[in-house]
């Protein structure tokens, strides 16, 4: 009795499998289709330090990814996303994030002017490329 | 007692009335006006800009009659004040390509999370509050209108 269930996961393990990695591959297609966006390791570096432990699909906070979902970024349409960028380099730009009480508890995850100046850089130009005038 | 305590918050508030600050400008004659540069928005968008947010969002705000008379009208002017500083719809062509898509995206995370219009707001003036359908309908508006920009 316990043979043929043994052998049903057996089967089934790999359609499950396959079905998530073809799922990844989607997303990897539709990422690629817009040539045009691109987060540099540099850049990505310091979103992971600073941005995306709330910008995030799984984030806690709602709001916060509401604002922002860097997971959602690359799939949006251009006038959203165009949009989002470039309230990255604004509040960036005015301090405004990291949020400063939530640097007090995790102090590590701060911007250096270096960093920060980085990253709102990468987003105003990522944003005024899909300006053609 | 009472009675002295509340001739004393009386003469306090008609001082007040004197030291108030005074209500930001209203221009009906906007040249960038959004509504005015872009006849191609829907009729029920434009309806549903100017009914519930053009009071605080544009220089075309009309003040209901006791808007002058202090204390309110501290938080008027700080509201006003605050909200056309974040978004003034009269001088929407005045703004960037980057500045209004951004506009436009907080008007959709606005409307999807009941930030605004204000409760307040709302409950002061009859009409104003979004129906879902409203909501919604603004919301798609908006994502369309700055996808518009890019094409």
């Amino acid at each position: 009795m316990r043979n043929p269930l043994i052998i049903m996961i057996i089967t089934f393990f790999p359609i499950i499998f396959l079905s998530f990695t073809h799922k990844n591959k989607t997303i990897q297609t539709s990422k690629a289709a817009d040539v045009n966006y691109i987060i540099p390791n540099d850049i990505q570096e310091i979103i992971n330090n600073s941005c995306y432990g709330c910008h995030n699909n799984d984030s806690k906070s709602i709001k916060s990814k509401m604002k922002l979902n860097f997971d959602k970024l690359s799939t949006m349409k251009i006038g959203k996303r165009v949009g989002k960028l470039n309230k990255i380099h604004d509040v960036i730009e005015e301090n405004e994030m990291p949020p400063k009480k939530f640097l007090k508890k995790y102090p590590d995850k701060s911007l250096s002017d270096e960093d920060g100046e980085k990253l709102a850089s990468w987003a105003i130009n990522m944003a005024s490329q899909y300006i053609n005038e | 007692m009472i009675k002295n305590l509340s001739i004393l918050l009386f003469i306090c508030l008609i001082i007040l009335q004197f030291f108030g600050p005074s209500l930001p400008e209203v221009s009906n004659i906007n040249p960038n006006d959004l509504i005015d540069n872009n006849p191609e928005i829907p009729e029920d968008i434009k309806t549903t800009l100017q009914v519930s947010c053009y009071d605080c969002h544009s220089n075309e705000t009309k003040y209901p009659w006791y808007s002058s008379i202090a204390p309110v009208s501290f938080l008027v002017v700080r509201d006003i004040n605050h909200a056309r500083d974040e978004l003034n719809f009269s001088n929407w062509e005045d703004m960037s390509k980057l500045d209004k898509a951004s506009a436009l995206d907080d008007i959709s995370d606005v409307i999807i999370d009941n930030e605004m219009p204000m409760a307040i707001y709302t409950a002061m003036h009859r009409g104003t509050s979004l129906s879902n359908n409203q909501k919604e309908s603004l919301v798609l508006w908006a994502e369309e209108f700055s996808d518009h920009m890019f094409d």
